[in-house]
Order: structure tokens, then C-alpha cells, then sequence
């Protein structure tokens, strides 16, 4: 098969740059080549699935000649317009304050309403606001700007990512194969009456459409008929998470305060309502007399949309706060941590030193940081609410617990508590770590393969 | 013009070739711009024909008065024209008819490709509008060629379900017009008439060709009330024109 050129559409930007006016300089020109530039002093790369996924995917099939090229089309407002990462360009788009809080209010409204946690009845008229004029304006920029790249470039196929995007399909105007993956949860019955045709006609327009569990699968058939819907499960490259030595893990542990005889119950999300962080703290008040030896450790921060980078969206700034006040009156300010975004290898040490991991979400459209604690070896405690719950049998390779039910949580938790929970979690984390293997890049490699080929090909 | 060219014929030939040259590109320029003014709320697309059908036919006398200004007889120059029309006209009068009625189907008859029609005793799917004839895919899968101006003189009947509902108008939108902001400022105009229009669905832009000049798209708008079609017809094509004026006056 000839390699492919491909353009891959996300709302999140691979990397964020790092403008930091005390070093007298400004962000860095037109064409900026990544490897000349420092990680996580000039740049960082964004939080989320869209690193952790989509990135190892395109980098991976770039090693193998599958791709020859591929172009990356994302928001971002505080970046050069292109940047080159190897084999792989980075192009930007911008927006002007007014439209990028147009875009967002749309953005967040629409998230709101699939995640079902908000039913504002406003969200009916929202098709008719100057903030869906932002929206569109948004899309069909990225739109224009995919088309003219493919007059250059010629692509094989456009990969659009997420419920953002959903618009770019139909605006492209183009015969050639478009692919949309759908990450968010899906629940048709969640949305209002007056979304649902526009929503049919942009989920048309693409040939496939991907979502990562089998119920939204289920959901978006009965919306979208016509379209082809299939379910892969996310993924992560196993090679990216190596374990780190002791010396490493306790100068982490010792560095974020965690004490050394501590049994840590991980939270790794972003600091949003629907991520659950507040069930995780009630459960662990519940628990804490019980276990002195227990802390609970919280990291992540807002996502790109949080971001100063990105939308500049307060959610998280004001989600944290509220759960740093649940901490305060449950008075364990002393066992409760917030670490903030952590680079990957803090990160990689926190796993190795938890004796659990928690995945709280009310809504979680999959939930990878279950693989990423599997991976680690480490036993997970998951909400029936992930999409991932599909993946798992309870006391087999991971604890399921209904987020409606208050006492569910404490429950699971005590289970890898008590003393004589070691051959529990040692099961939990090795049918975890077989579990993970499903979830991993060299299992979707295949189907993402069968996805981008021209279908004479494929 | 004639006495322009007149007065000037006292001069020297190409310098009276040239100076009606020029009075025939402004008078191109002001007629293209009248023309434009008196169709504001025609269809755009009738409004750009229109206005290239003055411009040519402006161009036309010009070129032959620009001609005689060189020492061509005009009376056998339009002979030549004319002569040369009428052969075209009657060679390619099927043809050329079709191709009107396309024009004229596209902008005003209410079916579009991916419809289901009846026309002359056949009933299918629109699968292609071609500048001959309108493509029917029948239910036992036939395929049905129609010419189009079968389109403009017979009954058509659109079956699809909520065809009433729908407005689609074609838009040409010249490459010096940046489309998103056409767009952007397109919905927020027509966000006025939102009390007329089915709340389950904005209006929504279809890309439909692209050329170095201009992106053809199809703005879909669609009825609450089917009384109301003629008049949002109306209106939805003014602002249509005002919105293309606008943003191409910002741009400029």
C-alpha cells in the first residue's frame, strides 16, 4: 500500500506554547521547528487523550511508512501558525476574543447537554445566538484552512476528533474519506428536540464515525441511520509508560508532601464537576478514621479549554476551590493533595507509589487513566459511568462502583483496604494489565489503519 | 457612446479606438454596478447573471464602435454577430435549452439532488443535475434521464417528506469574500427572521464547487410556515446580497 497523507482536526492543540514575557522574548515564529525549542520551557505538550492518543497513533504509523506526512489542524490561539514536529506540521488556527468566547459558550453547551449536567432551557434557542455564529465561524476557518492545505498536499483522508469538530466534515465540501471520532459519552436521548436534525446532518457527512463504547455506538445509530458507526476502544502506547526507579518515586512522594508509610488513593484527572473528585473526597472522609495510614493524592488542572492557551474558561480554577473547601471542612487538609499538572514523570511515580487508583467521573467518556494505572500495575477502582466499565468485570480486573450511590464508592475502596486485600489487588492489577492490552496502540493500529486507507485499499 | 466616438472621430483613429475603449469599460463598470442595485432582491445568482448579460452586451458594442473607430465597417461586423448567433442558437437550440432551464430549475424549481421527484410519469431519486437533464435513480433501481426543460414546463412534484419546508438558494461567493466571515455574518442576519423559520434548524451553508474565482454553496434555510415561502424566499435573497456587499466592502 503507498503511504498515506493525512490531516488530523482536533479542537486541543498537541502542544501549548510557553510565552513567558520575563525571558524577553515573545512566542516563537511562523514554521518553528519543535526540536529546536525546549519541552516544558518553551512548550508543553497538551493534556489529555490528544497526546496520549492520537499523537502515539500518527507517530507511530509515521514510523512504520504507513503515513508520509501528516498535518495537524487545531485551535490555538497563542501559537505560531505552523510548527514542525519531525515528519509532522502543526497548524494553527486563531480566533479573536469575541468569537473564541462565542465558541466556547457553544462548546460548553453542547458538553454540558451530552454529559447531562445541564438542561439549561436557553440551550434550545442556541442554534440562533452570535455565539453559534462564533461556532460555525470557528469551524468553517478550520474548514477553509483544511481545504487549502489539501490543494497542497493532496490528502488521503481527514480525521476529525471530537463533538467540537463536528461541523469541519460537512464544510469541507470533499468526496474524499472523512473519519470522526466521537470521544465525549453519546446519549441521543440527552439532547433537545431542536439539536437533533443539525446535529444528523453533520454526523452525515462523515463515512465513519467512531466512538469508544459499545452504548454510544447503540445512541448515535438510532440519531445518524445512515452513517457507519463503530466502536474501538481508545488507546495509549504501552512503551510510554516505564517504571521508574525508587530513588525517583521517593524523592516525588517526598517533594509533594505524601508521608513514607502512606497508602495513596490516586485520582488523575482534570479539575472538572463531571471528573468526580468531590465523590472521591467524601468517600475518603468516610474512610479516613478507619485507615489513618490513608492520603488521597489529586492531580491534573483544567484542560486546553481551562487554560490561560487555550479558551480561557474558569471552570476548573472554581471546581478546585470548591473541593479544596470540601478537604477544609472535612478538616484533612493534612492527607488530601493537590499536585496540580504534573509532567509524566512525576506522574509515572505517583502510580508506581499509590496502592490504588480511583476513576470517580459521573460521566467519563472512556477513562484511560484506568489502562495507565493497569499499565503501572497498579488495581483500579472504576465508575459504571466510563465508558471503559464495558471492559471491566468487577473483582476481576478492576472494582466497579455506581456513582449514585454514595456508599458504592467507600465500599470498593475498603475492599483494597483491609489487610488481607493483597491477593485481591494482586489479581485486580494483573488482569488489569491484560485488560490494557486491548486498549493499547498495537491493538488499534489495525482498525485505525483500515479507518485512514482509501477504502479501495483498506 | 455613438457620440463619443462621434466627437472623437475628428481625432486620429487609435487614439479614438482607445478613448472608446475606456468609455466602454466604465460604462461596463456602471452598468454592472446598476444592474446589481436594481436586482438587490432578486436570487444572487440572477443578479450576478444579470449583471455579466449587461456587461457583455455593453462590451459587445463597445468592441464594435472600437472597431469602426479603426476603419471596420460596423455594418459588416454585425452581420458577423449576428450571423454567427443565430447559427448557435439554432445548432445548439436543444442543448442550449436545457442548459436554461437548468439555470433557471436550480434557482427557482424546489427540488435538489438527493430529492425524491415526479415529472412527465416518473417518479426517483434526484441523483444528478447535469447542464442536459435531471437524473432519477427509480425504486427498481433505473435510471431515468429527464431534460431539463421538462423541469421548467411540466408539473414537478416533490415527494420528499418536509420538501415544503426547505429553501435552498445557490450563492457564488467570489474568492475575495472570506467565507467565514460571509457566513458568520449571513447567520446572524438571518437570525432576524427566526420567528419564521423552523427553530429545529438554522440556516445552514453546503459547499457545492469550488473554482479560483468563487465557492459555489447552497444556503438552506428552512419554513415554520409554508404561506411563508415566497416572502422569506424574498428576503432571505436580500440579505443574502447585502451580507456579499458587506463583507466584501469590509475586506476591500
Amino acid at each position: 500500500m503507498a503511504p498515506l497523507s493525512i490531516c488530523i482536526n482536533t479542537q486541543t492543540p498537541l502542544v501549548q506554547f510557553l510565552d513567558d514575557p520575563d525571558r524577553g522574548r515573545g512566542l516563537p515564529h511562523d514554521g518553528v521547528d519543535l526540536t529546536t525549542l525546549r519541552d516544558g520551557v518553551d512548550y508543553r505538550y497538551s493534556p489529555g487523550g490528544v497526546t496520549r492518543m492520537v499523537y502515539p497513533l500518527v507517530r507511530r504509523l509515521l514510523e512504520k511508512g504507513i503515513l508520509d506526512e501528516a498535518h495537524w489542524v487545531a485551535l490555538n490561539p497563542r501559537a505560531p501558525a505552523t510548527a514542525h514536529l519531525g515528519p509532522m506540521t502543526l497548524h494553527h488556527v486563531a480566533l479573536d476574543p469575541e468569537r473564541m468566547s462565542g465558541y466556547a459558550a457553544v462548546k460548553e453547551a453542547i458538553w454540558g447537554r451530552v454529559h447531562e449536567i445541564d438542561a439549561d432551557d436557553r440551550n434550545e434557542q442556541l442554534f440562533w445566538s452570535e455565539a453559534f455564529a462564533a461556532y460555525e465561524y470557528y469551524n468553517r476557518s478550520t474548514a477553509e484552512l483544511i481545504r487549502r492545505l489539501d490543494e497542497r498536499h493532496n490528502f488521503d483522508t481527514f480525521y476529525v476528533h471530537d463533538f467540537q469538530q463536528m461541523p469541519v466534515g460537512h464544510m469541507l465540501g470533499t468526496l474524499k474519506p472523512k473519519v470522526f471520532r466521537w470521544h465525549i459519552p453519546f446519549d441521543g436521548a440527552a439532547l433537545p428536540e431542536e439539536w437533533r436534525a443539525l446535529f444528523t446532518t453533520y454526523l452525515h457527512a462523515y463515512d465513519v464515525l467512531v466512538v469508544s463504547a459499545e452504548r454510544y455506538a447503540v445512541s448515535l445509530r438510532a440519531l445518524a441511520p445512515k452513517a457507519q458507526v463503530v466502536r474501538y476502544y481508545p488507546y495509549v502506547d504501552p512503551a510510554d509508560y516505564t517504571r521508574p526507579d525508587p530513588a525517583a518515586v521517593a524523592g516525588v512522594a517526598r517533594r509533594l508532601g505524601i508521608s513514607g508509610r502512606a497508602d495513596v488513593a490516586l485520582v488523575v484527572g482534570r479539575m472538572d464537576p463531571i471528573k468526580g473528585q468531590d465523590l472521591a473526597i467524601r468517600a475518603f472522609a468516610e474512610l479516613a478514621s478507619d485507615y489513618p495510614r490513608l492520603e488521597l493524592v489529586l492531580v491534573g488542572n483544567g484542560s486546553f479549554s481551562g487554560s490561560r492557551a487555550g479558551l480561557g474558561l474558569s471552570k476548573s480554577a472554581r471546581w478546585r476551590s470548591h473541593l479544596e473547601g470540601l478537604v477544609r471542612a472535612a478538616d484533612l487538609s493534612d492527607r488530601v493533595r493537590f499536585t496540580g499538572h504534573l509532567p509524566q514523570s512525576d506522574l509515572d511515580a505517583l502510580y508506581e507509589r499509590c496502592r490504588f487508583t480511583l476513576l470517580p467521573s459521573v460521566r467519563e467518556g472512556f477513562g484511560l487513566v484506568a489502562v495507565e494505572s493497569w499499565l503501572h500495575g497498579k488495581p483500579a477502582i472504576i465508575t459504571n459511568r466510563a465508558g471503559i466499565s464495558e471492559l471491566v468485570h468487577d473483582g476481576e480486573n478492576g472494582l466497579l462502583f455506581d456513582p449514585d450511590d454514595s456508599a458504592s464508592l467507600p465500599r470498593a475502596m475498603r475492599r483494597l483496604l483491609d489487610g488481607r486485600s493483597g491477593p485481591l489487588r494482586r489479581r485486580l492489577a494483573r488482569n488489569g494489565l491484560a485488560t490494557s492490552q486491548e486498549c493499547s496502540v498495537e491493538a488499534a493500529e489495525r482498525a485505525e489503519r483500515a479507518l485512514l486507507a482509501p477504502p479501495a485499499e483498506a | 457612446m455613438v457620440g463619443l466616438a462621434v466627437v472623437l472621430g475628428w481625432f486620429r483613429p487609435y487614439e479614438t479606438a482607445g478613448a472608446t475603449a475606456v468609455a466602454t469599460v466604465l460604462v461596463v463598470l456602471l452598468v454592472r454596478e446598476l444592474v446589481g442595485r436594481l436586482m438587490r432582491r432578486s436570487n444572487p445568482q440572477m443578479a450576478v447573471a444579470a449583471r455579466r448579460l449587461g456587461s457583455v452586451v455593453v462590451a459587445l458594442i463597445g468592441g464594435t464602435l472600437t472597431l469602426q473607430a479603426l476603419g471596420a465597417s460596423p455594418d459588416i461586423l454585425l452581420l458577423v454577430i449576428g450571423v454567427l448567433g443565430a447559427t448557435i442558437l439554432i445548432a445548439l437550440r436543444e442543448p442550449l435549452g436545457n442548459y436554461g432551464a437548468k439555470f433557471f430549475s436550480e434557482i427557482y424549481t424546489p427540488f435538489k439532488v438527493g430529492d425524491s421527484i415526479r415529472v412527465q410519469g416518473f417518479a426517483g431519486k434526484v441523483i444528478e443535475i447535469n447542464a442536459m437533464s435531471t437524473i432519477l435513480l427509480s425504486d427498481d433501481e433505473q435510471l431515468i434521464s429527464v431534460p431539463n426543460v421538462a423541469m421548467v414546463r411540466d408539473v414537478v412534484v416533490n415527494t420528499s417528506p418536509q420538501a415544503w419546508r426547505e429553501i435552498t438558494i445557490p450563492v457564488a461567493v467570489a474568492s475575495a469574500v472570506d467565507l467565514p466571515t460571509f457566513e458568520s455574518e449571513l447567520r446572524k442576519s438571518l437570525t432576524k427572521l427566526r420567528t419564521r423559520l423552523d427553530p429545529r434548524f438554522p440556516p445552514f451553508l453546503t459547499t457545492k464547487a469550488r473554482s479560483p474565482q468563487s465557492t459555489d454553496v447552497l444556503l438552506t434555510v428552512m419554513l415554520r410556515r409554508p404561506e411563508d415561502r415566497d416572502a422569506i424566499t424574498l428576503e432571505v435573497n436580500q440579505r443574502v446580497t447585502e451580507v456579499l456587499q458587506r463583507v466584501r466592502a469590509t475586506r476591500a
